[in-house]
C-alpha cells in the first residue's frame, strides 16, 4: 500500500507553530459546533415562522412565504454560501458595504452561520407546514369559535401540536446541518473539513486524520440526536404515542 | 394425494397450528371451515409451503413439504392457489399474468402458453379480456383470472384461501360456478371457506377447524346431517341460520 | 443595488461554463444510475434473511448517511489511490465518490418501495413457481420501482445540488467554472449570480417535472 502510519501525529506541533495537531482538530471542533447552533437557532426561528405563514388563510402571504421556501431550496448551500460571501456584500448600500467587507467580526464565521440557518430554515418550514395541515381543520375552527386571533390560534394551538409531530424530521434536520456546517471550509471557517484538508496536506497523515475528524462528526451527530430525544421525551403529551393527536 | 401429518406451528410463544392430521386423496374435494384465528389459511398455506411449520410432516404426492432438501419452487409449481384478495399482478396485462410463469418457470413457449392462456380465459368466462389491466376488472373477475393463472400451471391439485371473502355478493356465484365446474372435472380441491352452499354441493368431505386444531372431518353427509362434535354444532348453526 | 454590475462577460464565459455544466450534468446522470442500481442491491440485501448480508450493508448505509458529504469526497480521493498505487483524477474520483454516496440513499428508497409491496404479492408469485430472483425480478421489484418514482427523481434533484461540493477536490463542475471564470474576467459577482441562476432554474424544473409525474400516478390509482 505505501502507506506510512503515524498515530502519534496528533500530539506533534504544526510547523511553525507551537499548537499540536490535535489542538488544532479540537478548535476545529469548536467552530462546528458554534457554525452549527448558530444556524440550528435561527433555523428554527426562520423556519416555524415561515412554515406557519404558508399556512394562513392569504394568498399574498403565503406566496412569498413559499416563494422564500422555493428560493432556498432550489440553489446548492455551498453556492448560495458564494452568493453569501462574495456577492451579497456587493448589493449592500455603499457604506454597509464596506463595513461588511473589513469591520464585521468574525466574517466568515457570521456569513456562514446566516447561510446554513436560512437553508435550514426553508427545510424546516416545510416540516412545520405538513405538521400544521396534518392537524384536523377542527382544531382551528374550535380556536377560532373560542375568539383567539390568528396569532393566539398559531401560538397556542397549532403549532405546539405540529412542532411535536414533527420531531422525527426535525431530528435527523439537526443532524442535517451538523454535516452541512462543513460546507463553511470554502470561505475559510476553521471548522473540522477545513482542518481535515490542511492537516491531511501538511502532516501527509490523511488517513490518521480523516478518522479523526469522521470521528468526531459522528460524536457530535450522535449528542445531538440524544439531545433531541430527551427533548422530544419531555414534551410528550401525555396519551399519545407519536405526541400528537 | 396430500398427506397432513401431526402438524403443529408456533408463532413465537403463541400456537396457531396443534397436531393437525388429514389425508384428501385424488379427485377429493375438501372444504375446510372454522371461525377465524381457527387457523384454517395457515394450514393450507403450509400444504404449499408458503408457511413454515415446527413440527410434523406434509406430503404432496410423496414429496415432503417441510424437508430442507425439497426443491419448493419446483413443487409449488405443480400445486395451485387461489388468494383471498386475488393478488394479481397490478403492473401486468390479464394476459401477461397467465403467462408469465409457464413461461418462466415452466420453461413453455410464449406461443404455447398465449394458446392455452386465451382457451382458460374461455373457460372461466372472461374470453376478450386479455388485454385489460387487473385495475380494470371488478373483483369477481380478477378472481376469475387468478383462478385461470393457477390453472395455466396444469397443476395436480388447487388451493383455495377463501376465494370468495373478499367479494361483494353479486360476484360470489360467478366464481364459484367455475369452482365447480373444476371440482365436476375431477380436480382434487382443498378449499377454505364459508360457503357452505358450495360445500354441500360439490364437497366430498368436510374439515371444521377450531382453535388451530381440527375438530371435526367427516364426509359431508355425516357433517351436515349429525356432526359430533358441540363446536361444529354451534358454527352450523350460526352459518346457516343466513 | 444593482449598479456596478456587469453581465456582458457572461456570453464570452459561455463555453467554459457549458463545459463544467455538462460534467455536472454526467456525474448527476451516473451517480442516479449507478447509485440505483447499487441500492436496489443494498435495500435486497438488507432485508435478506442473511445476517452475513444485512449487516455489512446496514452498516455501509448508516455510515453514508451520517458522514458529512465533504468528508466522503475528500476519504474516497485520498484512499482511492493509496488502493490503486496510481493517481486518480478529481473528476473520476468525483464520480466513484458519488455513486457509492448515493447507492445508500437510493437504497433506502428502493427499500421502502420493496416494503410497500404487499406480501400477497410474494405469495403468489412463489405459489406459481417463482424463486427468490423471480419473484423479485418480476414481481416485487416493478412494482417498488414505479411506486416509488417521483421520491427516487426527488433525491436525484438533491443529488444534482450536491455534486457542487466537487469543488473541494478541485473538480471542473459548474461551480468550478464560476470560481475560475470569475478570476478570469475579474468579475465573480456577475459568474456566481449566473450560475446560482442556472442551478435554480434546472432544480425548479426537475422539481415541477416531479410534482407533474405524482398528480398523474395519482390519478392511475
Amino acid at each position: 500500500m505505501g502507506y506510512h502510519w503515524n498515530w502519534g501525529i496528533f500530539l506533534e506541533p504544526i510547523p511553525g507553530g507551537d499548537e499540536t495537531y490535535l489542538d488544532w482538530l479540537i478548535s476545529g471542533l469548536g467552530w462546528t459546533v458554534a457554525v452549527s447552533l448558530t444556524a440550528w437557532v435561527l433555523g428554527l426561528v426562520v423556519g416555524v415562522a415561515m412554515g406557519a405563514l404558508r399556512t394562513v388563510n392569504n394568498r399574498w402571504v403565503v406566496a412569498l412565504a413559499t416563494g422564500y421556501v422555493e428560493l432556498f431550496r432550489n440553489i446548492p448551500l455551498l453556492v448560495q454560501l458564494f452568493l453569501w460571501f462574495f456577492v451579497v456584500p456587493e448589493l449592500l448600500p455603499k457604506g454597509l458595504s464596506l463595513w461588511v467587507k473589513q469591520d464585521l467580526p468574525a466574517k466568515e464565521f457570521v456569513t456562514a452561520s446566516i447561510c446554513l440557518g436560512l437553508f435550514t430554515a426553508a427545510r424546516i418550514a416545510e416540516q412545520v407546514r405538513a405538521g400544521i395541515q396534518s392537524q384536523a381543520k377542527g382544531q382551528r375552527m374550535a380556536a377560532q369559535a373560542l375568539g383567539f386571533s390568528g396569532f393566539q390560534t398559531y401560538r397556542f394551538v397549532l403549532l405546539p401540536v405540529a412542532l411535536r409531530l414533527v420531531m422525527p424530521p426535525l431530528t435527523s434536520e439537526f443532524m442535517n446541518v451538523i454535516k452541512n456546517s462543513s460546507v463553511a471550509f470554502a470561505i475559510g471557517v476553521i471548522e473540522l473539513t477545513f482542518v481535515a484538508r490542511q492537516m491531511q496536506e501538511e502532516s501527509e497523515q490523511g488517513i490518521e486524520t480523516y478518522l479523526a475528524v469522521t470521528t468526531l462528526y459522528f460524536i457530535c451527530a450522535y449528542l445531538a440526536n440524544r439531545l433531541m430525544k430527551v427533548i422530544e421525551r419531555r414534551t410528550q403529551i401525555p396519551g399519545t404515542v407519536g405526541g400528537g393527536r | 394425494m396430500i398427506d397432513i401429518n401431526g402438524v403443529s406451528k408456533w408463532y413465537g410463544e403463541f400456537q396457531v397450528l396443534t397436531d393437525c392430521a388429514t389425508r384428501v386423496e385424488k379427485g377429493e374435494v375438501v372444504v375446510v371451515c372454522g371461525p377465524s384465528g381457527s387457523g384454517k389459511s395457515t394450514l393450507i398455506k403450509c400444504v404449499n409451503g408458503l408457511e413454515a411449520f415446527q413440527k410434523g410432516r406434509i406430503e404432496v404426492d410423496g414429496i415432503s413439504v417441510g424437508d430442507p432438501a425439497t426443491n419448493l419452487p419446483k413443487l409449488r409449481a405443480r400445486v395451485g392457489m387461489v388468494f383471498q384478495h386475488f393478488e394479481l399482478f397490478p403492473h401486468m396485462s390479464v394476459l401477461d399474468n397467465l403467462t408469465i410463469a409457464p413461461v418462466k418457470v415452466l420453461g413453455r413457449s410464449r406461443e404455447q402458453a398465449v394458446t392455452k392462456a386465451k382457451a382458460l380465459l374461455d373457460r372461466v368466462g372472461l374470453a376478450g379480456h386479455a388485454a385489460k389491466f387487473p385495475g380494470q376488472l371488478s373483483g369477481g373477475q380478477q378472481q376469475r383470472v387468478a383462478i385461470a393463472r393457477a390453472l395455466a400451471m396444469d397443476p395436480i391439485c388447487m388451493l383455495f384461501d377463501e376465494p370468495t371473502s373478499a367479494l361483494d355478493p353479486e360476484m360470489i356465484s360467478e366464481v364459484l360456478d367455475v369452482m365447480v365446474l373444476l371440482a365436476k372435472e375431477g380436480m382434487t380441491m382443498v378449499v377454505v371457506t364459508h360457503e357452505m352452499g358450495f360445500a354441500k354441493n360439490v364437497a366430498h368431505r368436510v374439515i371444521f377447524m377450531d382453535h388451530g386444531r381440527i375438530v371435526e372431518d367427516a364426509p359431508k353427509e355425516d357433517f351436515f346431517g349429525r356432526p359430533h362434535s358441540e363446536r361444529a354444532q354451534q358454527f352450523l348453526a350460526k352459518i346457516l341460520s343466513h | 443595488m444593482f449598479g456596478g454590475l456587469d453581465f456582458s462577460v457572461v456570453p464570452a464565459s459561455l463555453p467554459f461554463i457549458a463545459d463544467g455544466l455538462m460534467f455536472s450534468v454526467n456525474l448527476t446522470v451516473v451517480a442516479m444510475i449507478g447509485g440505483i442500481v447499487i441500492g436496489t442491491l443494498l435495500a435486497m440485501a438488507r432485508l435478506s434473511d442473511f445476517p452475513m448480508l444485512r449487516a455489512p450493508a446496514t452498516f455501509y448505509v448508516d455510515a453514508m448517511r451520517s458522514i458529512p458529504l465533504l468528508m466522503v469526497i475528500l476519504w474516497f480521493f485520498l484512499v482511492i489511490p493509496l488502493i490503486t498505487g496510481k493517481p486518480i483524477g478529481a473528476e473520476k474520483s468525483a464520480l466513484i465518490t458519488f455513486t457509492a454516496f448515493q447507492a445508500a440513499f437510493y437504497g433506502e428508497i428502493m427499500r421502502a418501495g420493496i416494503q410497500g409491496v404487499s406480501r400477497g404479492q410474494v405469495w403468489a408469485g412463489q405459489a406459481l413457481g417463482m424463486n427468490y430472483w423471480r419473484v423479485m425480478g418480476h414481481v416485487v421489484l416493478p412494482q417498488a420501482f414505479r411506486n416509488m418514482l417521483p421520491v427516487l427523481f426527488t433525491q436525484t434533484v438533491i443529488l444534482f445540488q450536491d455534486t457542487s461540493l466537487v469543488y473541494a477536490i478541485g473538480a471542473k463542475d459548474l461551480l468550478k467554472a464560476a470560481d475560475i471564470a470569475g478570476k478570469n474576467y475579474n468579475r465573480p459577482v456577475e459568474m456566481y449570480l449566473f450560475v446560482a441562476a442556472i442551478y435554480f432554474a434546472i432544480c425548479l424544473f426537475l422539481s415541477w417535472l416531479v410534482r407533474r409525474l405524482q398528480r398523474r400516478i395519482a390519478i392511475l390509482r
